[in-house]
């Protein structure tokens, strides 16, 4: 069928949902040469990232961390955003599918709105905002969130009376109420559904009062409260009253693991971490001693660094952790809330609270599921778009692809790495396509200043009356007019307005103007925009600055005009200070040597080698035992029953046979040089170091894999009725009587995880334990099967396999770190264990003919090759990527990827998923033939530098070097361009470009400089 | 009711029709009782309900507001406004509890002198029955009325309904008559809260509590309210004592 189209074949890829995961979609293929339409339903792009406060388990501020690729996004000349919208039909198939999409009105022109806000402020009708999760009030005219992108107000005309009162106060002329829904038609070759999820409604629960009072509050209300941008500026208060409370309740699985009210039998994988978090950003806020509880079932802190996240939060914040299910909140006059709930011990307690949270889990919405109808998405039970575990990101329809909390309930860097990975399967089939509807910006070569003066152009913004209604603007224009250089100066209503950027072009080429200053709003939101209307004639970007004067001055100064008029004034003498001083940057590019070497054959280095090669480029598969297929080779089924070796075979077999993979088994990396775009590998034989091959290519990912631990523990290795799971797994392949003739089977879980030698949780045992029990169940049913856990972390829809588990008859037998099993064999070939029984409170004891070990994953040892990169290791041996939330696939020196479980112990379906992803971000380097380098970055004069290593020691990123040349390298293409090691310079031998010394001193010398000239 | 209670009502009349009645009254020599002191105005439409507030708080115990008909007024469609004004004065009165019953409209034409005496005679009665009004124990809610009577928000919503409902919006719709009174109650509500509460808040840090012992509202009203305030800068956090914030207007 996939023939028939193949010349139709439509370079373009429509995403579905515009939160973290679609937008990393559509960034990864419109870097790698695809033009993406990006539709949300909603006003602006964001999803709900957005509205959190920090994100775990490193405390990052969400916002921050967001808003860059919100900017990416925004203003990408292949990313067409398209808010507003749904989509109504897909038509066609695979390579060529027809969308056709409704795009609702938003009676206010993004083009023309400037988000100065004066709409809102004069519209008299008020709605709930359910950005702050309808804690606060927003206006019928409103604008999602400060950061938004497109950065524009919109009208929601449920709630408008129509009265006018807006068009009366735009002044930029944008509003525009004829607007209507319009139906349009676009092409693409392939879909990324990225809808997400929304957060289950606990006013189901009665019991937990959350209609009937306002300090029960859901995790996401409670993020709301914690930001800073929040109802409450980042003061934590609670509702009713706004006191301070000393004491929260979390309530852990409200509408997840529940099929009594919520009817969600799935764990939503993240509100244990969120829960967390949140008690301990609370006691951070807290200026007295905050008493925070969380009330659990089980603690499901199965990611990287997650374990010892909560570690920190019980030993080092005091956050107490209560295993029970609270089956009352009962509200009290005061504002207060009295818990009933039965802990461990048995008895009945009762405890008041200041305030409660509930995790509320994640839910798919109606219109979600009434997409996936309209589309002819096939969805599991749990209302999650159905995938198989060997290819996770495919949907039931061909070119339609999945990726986030549509797919099933997961955290953020889960999501990024799907969504990469979905990128990387939308385009897999489109690459003779690639780069066919992108567009590129012709531009006119720069012009040479360099010889002549500066002469300065100031264009000063009124920003309709936000800047001109407080400071003096005609002051200010007059003002810059006097200073040094300036040869011309204007104020305009708006400076960013379409026909002021073409009046600006057309002034600079008249007046001959060499830099340009405008004192207007943010340089964070409007400096790209300026800098492209200057090169569109002639003008290197870099001879441009800018003045803070609105967002900085006159929105922080009302009530003072004058001063605001001075601090204006002041603000533009030291953009034309700076302005004088400015150089051209050139934009350098550099080939790109477009192969990938991938190190590791296991699924991942299998799947990343596969992927490189149909995305249509050469894959150098490099793996140091003789055989490829990794630790997946030892396994039988994926967690939902799909078998593991056909599918391991049938890579292998693959991979083979595709001319574009060259294989080398028992070979090593060496050596490796170059930066981005341009490494040279030596690679050498694992029996004979002598025996080297050198190969070139652009990006490279390390897939180093894993092994299961070898426990000391239990006996392990000495009586063979005590297994682990791979050797489980090969009994059972195997047919082994032993197993079938058990009469009573034992599973001990964390056998070597969350120790205190190996802190971290392995991820998988649970569910692999589970998993088995349930397999020896059905080769003989009379089996008693025990599994002695500490927590049962079968996160996201593997709930399921728990649920089934209990009802099969399986039995969970719980223990503390501190009081773990006991195996006794010393009598002969008798095992007998004992376990104190946490329900009963007392030891039991059982003669087991099985016992299996949950034995820890491990990281395959791999010093000397992370060396070779110089990727970094965390203290478990795990590789460590750029950012745990928004870059899991990066390493955070450019060019190199991770994929698999030499980041963190992790089932097939999301090692294949992080392959997947790794090859879409290295797509990024090797589908250009060059790559543009930054052009701020700092830059050595050997003359000066006394390789003293200054630089070597301060780079946060490992970039200088001091080779034999005998001074600091720093290679252009890595530099990340922060200035630290130009500060650090004991002998000044490094500048960072556009931010030089004289550049940023000129700014403050000018603050106290009085013009003598006027 | 004792007798000897000369109550004294604010009487605005319009010029065309019970200016007019009024006189016609007097040639008549039709008698009504002496409380009244009137103000003539070219249309009953002229009456911003701010004078009504101030009428009150300088010590008259009701205001009489009287007009052409409907349909016969000189101006066309003025007191169409006045309808809608008073409406909502009423509310805002019945919400301060100072009650609508202060404040009265009646239509007396230019020959109507004898419903003209008997809408006064009427009128005084009711505000006889209410007693004297005190503006001193009414002083929060007063300064509240004008605050919230003083707002673009509720000043733009008075009367422009019928140009949305009965003509057509932006849109070239009609809008939705339950939707305009919904925002238009939701308005009214909204003002007169945060009216009294940043009363409450200029004069200095104060609890959410104690804003609530003040004004009467609800402890969580004060809260919601609290919050619209802030966001739009006329409330701050100012101290924080025990675990209790203190609030304040900005300086």
């Amino acid at each position: 069928m996939s023939t028939k189209g193949t010349n139709n074949k439509v370079g373009s890829v429509m995403v579905v949902g515009a939160g973290v995961a679609g937008i990393q979609a559509s960034l990864d293929m419109a870097n790698a040469g695809y033009y993406v339409h990006l539709v949300d339903s909603s006003s602006s792009v964001g999803g709900l990232m957005a509205q959190l406060d920090k994100t775990f388990p490193t405390n990052d501020c969400a916002m921050c961390v967001i808003s860059p690729f919100l900017v990416e996004v925004g203003r990408h000349l292949n990313i067409n955003i398209i808010p507003n919208s749904e989509l109504e039909s897909l038509e066609g198939e695979a390579g060529a599918f027809t969308a056709k999409l409704k795009n609702n009105p938003r009676y206010i022109d993004s083009v023309k709105c400037t988000a100065c806000g004066q709409c809102r402020q004069v519209c008299p009708v008020t709605a709930v905002n359910e950005f702050d999760c309808r804690l606060d009030l927003r206006k019928a005219t409103f604008i999602k969130f400060p950061q938004a992108v497109p950065l524009s107000y919109t009208i929601d005309k449920n709630v408008c009376i129509g009265c006018g009162m807006c068009e009366k106060a735009c002044l930029a002329g944008a509003i525009s109420y004829s607007d209507q829904a319009r139906f349009s038609e676009i092409k693409v070759g392939a879909v990324v559904l990225a809808m997400g999820n929304e957060l289950f409604d606990p006013s189901l629960f009665d019991t937990y009062a959350y209609s009937r009072h306002p300090n029960v509050v859901t995790s996401l209300e409670f993020e709301r409260i914690l930001s800073a941008s929040g109802p409450y500026k980042g003061h934590l208060m609670r509702p009713y009253d706004r006191e301070v409370p000393q004491k929260i309740a979390w309530l852990q699985c409200i509408g997840s693991r529940d099929i009594n009210h919520a009817d969600h039998s799935y764990c939503s994988s993240v509100c244990c971490m969120y829960s967390i978090k949140q008690s301990m950003i609370a006691k951070e806020h807290a200026e007295t001693p905050l008493d925070a509880a969380i009330f659990y079932m089980d603690m499901r802190t199965h990611g990287k660094e997650f374990e010892r996240y909560r570690e920190r939060a019980e030993k080092g914040s005091g956050v107490r952790f209560i295993r029970s299910r609270v089956h009352t909140v009962e509200p009290l006059d005061d504002g207060g809330l009295k818990l009933k709930y039965i802990p461990e011990s048995g008895e009945v307690l009762e405890e008041v609270f200041d305030m409660v949270v509930l995790a509320a889990g994640f839910a798919t919405s109606k219109d979600t599921k009434a997409l996936a109808q309209r589309l002819g998405i096939n969805l599991n039970a749990h209302s999650y778009a159905q995938t198989s575990d060997l290819t996770p990101v495919s949907t039931s329809r061909e070119g339609v692809f999945v990726c986030g909390t549509f797919q099933s309930p997961k955290d953020i860097p889960q999501s990024v790495m799907e969504a990469s990975a979905a990128a990387a399967g939308a385009t897999q089939n489109l690459s003779e396509q690639r780069w066919s509807l992108t567009l590129t910006k012709e531009l006119p070569a720069e012009k040479n200043f360099s010889e002549e003066e500066p002469k300065i152009g100031v264009f000063v913004c009124n920003c309709g009356i936000n800047i001109g209604g407080v400071a003096d603007v005609p002051a200010v224009r007059e003002y810059a007019k006097t200073l040094p250089n300036v040869i011309h100066a204007e104020d305009n209503l708006f400076t960013c307005s379409q026909d002021t950027q073409e009046n600006i072009k057309k002034i600079i080429l008249e007046k001959g103007i060499n830099r340009v200053v405008v004192a207007s709003c943010s340089p964070r939101t409007h400096e790209p925009l300026f800098q492209e209307t200057i090169r569109e004639i002639g003008l290197n970007p870099y001879l441009f600055e800018m003045a803070n004067i609105r967002d900085q001055n006159t929105w922080v100064h009302m009530k003072t005009p004058q001063r605001a008029t001075d601090k204006a004034k002041d603000l533009v003498r030291m953009a034309v200070a700076k302005a004088a001083l400015l150089e051209s940057l050139p934009q350098v590019t550099l080939d790109v040597t477009q192969a990938v070497l991938v190190v590791g054959g296991g699924v991942a280095g299998l799947e990343a080698a596969l992927g490189v090669a149909r995305q249509g480029f050469v894959a150098f598969l490099v793996e140091r035992s003789n055989e490829l297929g990794g630790m997946a080779l030892g396994l039988n089924a994926t967690w939902q029953g799909e078998p593991v070796l056909p599918y391991v075979m049938q890579l292998i077999e693959d991979a083979k046979k595709n001319e574009r993979i060259k294989i080398f088994l028992e070979t090593e990396v060496g050596h490796v040089t170059g930066t981005i775009g341009n490494f040279t590998t030596t690679l050498k034989s694992a029996n004979n170091p002598l025996d080297t091959k050198v190969i070139n290519h652009g990006a490279a990912i390390l897939a180093t894999g894993g092994k299961e631990y070898k426990p000391h523990e239990y006996f392990y290795g000495k009586n063979p009725k005590i297994l682990t799971h791979f050797d489980l797994d090969a009994a059972v392949r195997n047919n082994d009587k032993a197993l079938k003739d058990s009469k009573i089977a034992v599973f001990i879980q964390c056998v070597g995880s969350r120790t205190e030698e190996r802190a971290y949780c392995s991820r998988v045992c649970c569910i692999h334990s589970i998993k088995s029990a349930l397999i020896l169940k059905k080769l003989n049913p009379e089996m008693q099967i025990f599994i002695i856990y500490r927590d049962i972390r079968t996160y996201g829809l593997r709930e399921d396999l728990y649920k089934e588990a209990r009802q099969q008859g399986i039995r969970f037998i719980r223990y503390n770190k501190d009081n773990p099993p006991v195996i006794d064999s010393d009598n002969g070939q008798e095992l007998k264990l004992t376990v104190k029984d946490h329900i009963l409170q007392r030891p039991i004891e059982m003669n087991p003919d099985l016992v299996v070990l949950a034995a820890a994953i491990l990281p395959n040892e791999n010093k000397t090759l992370f060396e070779h990169f110089k990727v970094p290791a965390n203290s478990d041996g795990f590789l460590v990527e750029a950012h745990a939330k928004l870059r899991p696939v990066d390493f955070a020196s450019e060019g190199l990827f991770l994929a698999g479980i030499a980041h963190y112990p992790k089932s097939i379906d999301e090692s294949i998923a992080q392959a997947k992803a790794a090859v879409s971000r290295a797509m990024r380097i090797v589908s250009k033939n060059t790559i543009a380098v930054d052009s701020v970055i700092a830059s050595v004069n050997p003359d000066r530098c006394a390789a003293c290593l200054t630089c070597v020691r301060t780079c946060p990123y490992n970039v200088p070097r001091v080779g034999e040349e005998g001074y600091a390298i720093i290679e252009p293409s890595d530099c990340h361009g922060c200035g630290c090691c130009v500060s650090e310079c004991p002998g000044k031998a490094i500048t960072l470009k556009h931010f030089t010394d004289d550049q940023i001193n000129a700014k403050t010398d000018a603050l106290f400089y009085i013009e003598a000239s006027c | 009711m004792n007798d000897s209670y000369k109550p004294k009502i604010l009487a605005f009349l319009c010029n065309w029709c019970s200016y007019a009645g009024a006189d016609l009254a007097g040639v008549s020599r039709i008698q009504y009782p002496p409380f009244i002191r009137v103000v003539r105005v070219m249309c009953s439409g002229r009456v911003d309900p701010l004078f009504i507030v101030n009428a009150l708080k300088e010590g008259f115990d009701g205001v009489l507001v009287s007009g052409c008909h409907i349909g016969d007024c000189h101006y066309l469609e003025g007191n169409k406004y006045t309808v809608k004004r008073m409406e909502i004065l009423a509310q805002l009165l019945d919400l301060s509890g100072i009650g609508r019953k202060r404040v009265h409209l009646r239509w007396a034409s230019a020959a109507e002198a004898k419903p003209f005496a008997d809408n006064v005679i009427e009128v005084s009665n009711i505000i006889k029955e209410a007693g004297p009004f005190n503006a001193k124990d009414h002083e929060m809610a007063l300064n509240a009325l004008t605050r919230a009577l003083s707002t673009t928000r509720l000043r733009w919503l008075v009367g422009i309904d019928r140009h949305l409902t009965e003509n057509e919006n932006v849109y070239h719709e009609k809008t939705d008559p339950i939707l305009f009174e919904k925002v238009k109650n939701d308005a009214i509500t909204a003002e007169y809260q945060k009216a009294l509460i940043q009363e409450a808040l200029s004069k200095g840090p104060v609890t959410v509590r104690e804003m609530a012992d003040q004004t009467g509202i609800a402890i969580y009203t004060v809260s919601k309210r609290l919050n619209e305030l802030e966001l739009g800068g006329m409330a701050d956090l100012k101290s924080c004592e025990g675990n209790t914030p203190r609030f304040a207007s900005p300086v």
